[in-house]
């Protein structure tokens, strides 16, 4: 905490919104039993903290569906990425994808979206929260991390690392750099050893619909395909993005939060490229698998993150030589 | 990468498009390798029985790493007896299936807890939830299938078996494994300078408590 003009620091959380939680870049500790957690939609964490010069990994909080009512008892530079949620500061319209400077006694209210599930809100040097096993990421089922391992409340006290202000720079992203929000989700997926003629045809050739059961361990779909039983099957460490048949036949995408290990088959996987995307899959959402080769990902992949780079890049610098 | 079958040869299987899956007897020894050498463009690794899944830093890493790691693998030997450390679990058989489990292995419930506590068992790797560790080394009549619909709440401390496996829920979870008892052990307690106390390779044995 640094001091500061000898008033109160940080912000205080008046209303905290449907799940708003500390999150970063997660852990890897997987080989403990840890789940990774992190932020769902690493691009919004990634662009919402280079927006005010942030490291990429710097922690922030994720709003889910309904953000929070925060006000701010020191200035700060924050800025909100992720699905188009109505937000304000002291009422004006509080842009989405810029750097923006909150003066001492501002409230900012985080209101819902039309579309999308998650947006990531960056504030210049980065929120404080518990660290546990490298991450400050809150791990909700488990109750660690972050604000005392849960999701925000009423009354709930953020603070963050001082560093030098600077002013906000217009800043502009490009919107394809952004995670596409829906309500219709072409997401690419390679096979796996379970993948079978059947599954294929099953899983690849329909829409599926995102089913109210969607939180930051998995996203299950409404809609059952016929799938492989086997009660023998060894656990294996799961992967970001991969798709769980469970024994009643509705896949499961995993998101940060899934257990590190899982006994059920596990027929896809979705590219790097699209894992963002998983982050603001919203109940009601129809999505498609398609297809693609190893090829196909690592072009996708190199693509998105050149990109990404380059604009972290030139954001980093418009923050650094600011004023 | 096209090599020669053989059982002590690994073999390599993406998933996805960042991780790869060794399959070797050698996991273990492996990720302990891993561990105390990190390989360039592996970001993580995470142990099975008898598999190491490689979390790699990018998509593209893969086909350098599969040969880093053969090569790594070729300068192990198998490591005999696991890490040396036994760690003695206190446990109160009182759990709601342990009287189905010992019918099951055709025991009456002294001789079923004996069995049990006489078990040699070994921490295989962790995983499912934080602390949970799979011990392998149960012998074949105190195996138990597991349930046929998993209870949504078993307590903190309980001990189960599940298939081949024993394990000691660490907090209160979902789970499908039998419930033989209770241990007032924690196995994840971030108080701790280690908060998980257990590794893969860990010798475990279960000691009745009244």
């Amino acid at each position: 905490m640094s001091p500061s003009r000898g008033g109160a620091v940080g912000a205080t959380v008046l209303r905290p919104g449907v799940q708003s939680s500390v999150q970063d870049a997660g852990r890897r500790v997987r080989a403990l039993g840890v789940p990774a957690g992190g932020a769902a939609d690493p691009v919004a964490r990634r662009l919402a903290n280079a927006l005010v010069g942030n490291a990429p990994d710097a922690a922030g909080l994720e709003v889910t569906l309904g953000g929070p009512t925060v006000l701010f008892h020191e200035a700060a530079l924050i800025s909100l990425c992720g699905a188009p949620f109505d937000a304000t500061l002291d009422g004006a319209p509080l842009p989405l994808w810029r750097a923006v400077q909150v003066q001492t006694g501002q409230t900012l209210t985080v209101g819902g979206t039309a579309r999308g599930l998650r947006a990531f809100l960056a504030v210049r040097g980065g929120l404080h929260g518990h660290e546990v096993f490298g991450s400050r990421a809150t791990d909700l089922r488990a109750g660690f991390g972050g604000v005392q391992g849960r999701a925000l409340r009423p009354g709930d006290h953020l603070t963050w690392s001082p560093l030098p202000a600077q002013a906000a720079r217009r800043a502009f992203i490009a919107p394809d750099l952004r995670t596409p929000t829906g309500p219709h989700h072409e997401l690419r997926v390679l096979g796996t050893g379970d993948l079978t003629a059947d599954l294929r045809e099953s899983l690849l050739a329909r829409p599926f619909t995102v089913s109210p059961q969607a939180d930051r361990m998995g996203a299950r779909l409404t809609e059952s395909v016929a799938a492989p039983r086997d009660p023998a099957r060894p656990s294996v460490p799961n992967v970001p993005g991969l798709l769980q048949l469970p024994p009643d036949g509705r896949p499961i995408l995993l998101l940060p939060d899934a257990g590190t290990h899982g006994g059920y088959p596990t027929p896809l996987v979705v590219i790097t490229a699209d894992l963002p995307r998983l982050g603001q899959l919203r109940p009601g959402d129809t999505l498609t698998l398609r297809e693609v080769t190893r090829e196909d990902a690592h072009a996708a992949h190199l693509t998105q993150e050149r990109a990404l780079r380059q604009a972290e890049w030139m954001l980093r610098q418009a923050v650094v030589s600011g004023k | 990468m096209p090599a020669p079958s053989g059982p002590d040869l690994p073999t390599f299987e993406w998933l996805g498009d960042a991780a790869l899956n060794v399959r070797t007897l050698l996991a273990r020894e492996l990720y302990a390798s891993l561990r105390a050498h990190p390989l360039p463009g592996v970001q993580e690794a995470v142990p099975a029985l008898d598999l190491l899944t490689l979390l790699l830093d990018a998509p593209t890493a893969g086909e350098a790493v599969q040969e880093t790691v053969a090569a790594r693998l070729a300068t192990l030997t198998p490591a005999p007896g696991g890490s040396g450390r036994t760690l003695v679990v206190p446990v109160t058989f009182d759990g709601p299936d342990l009287d189905w489990c010992a019918a099951h292995a055709g025991l009456d419930r002294a001789a079923f807890v004996a069995a049990l506590c006489a078990a040699q068992l070994e921490v295989a790797f962790l995983g499912f939830t934080p602390g949970f560790a799979f011990l392998t080394g149960l012998p074949e009549p105190l195996r138990m299938p597991r349930l046929d619909a998993p209870r949504e709440r078993v307590p903190a401390g309980s001990v189960a078996l599940g298939g081949p496996w024993a394990g000691v829920y660490p907090r209160e979870t979902p789970g499908g494994w039998r419930l033989v008892g209770r241990t007032p052990m924690n196995f994840f307690d971030l108080s701790r300078a280690a908060p998980v106390p257990w590794r893969p390779g860990d010798r475990v044995r279960f000691e009745a408590r009244a």
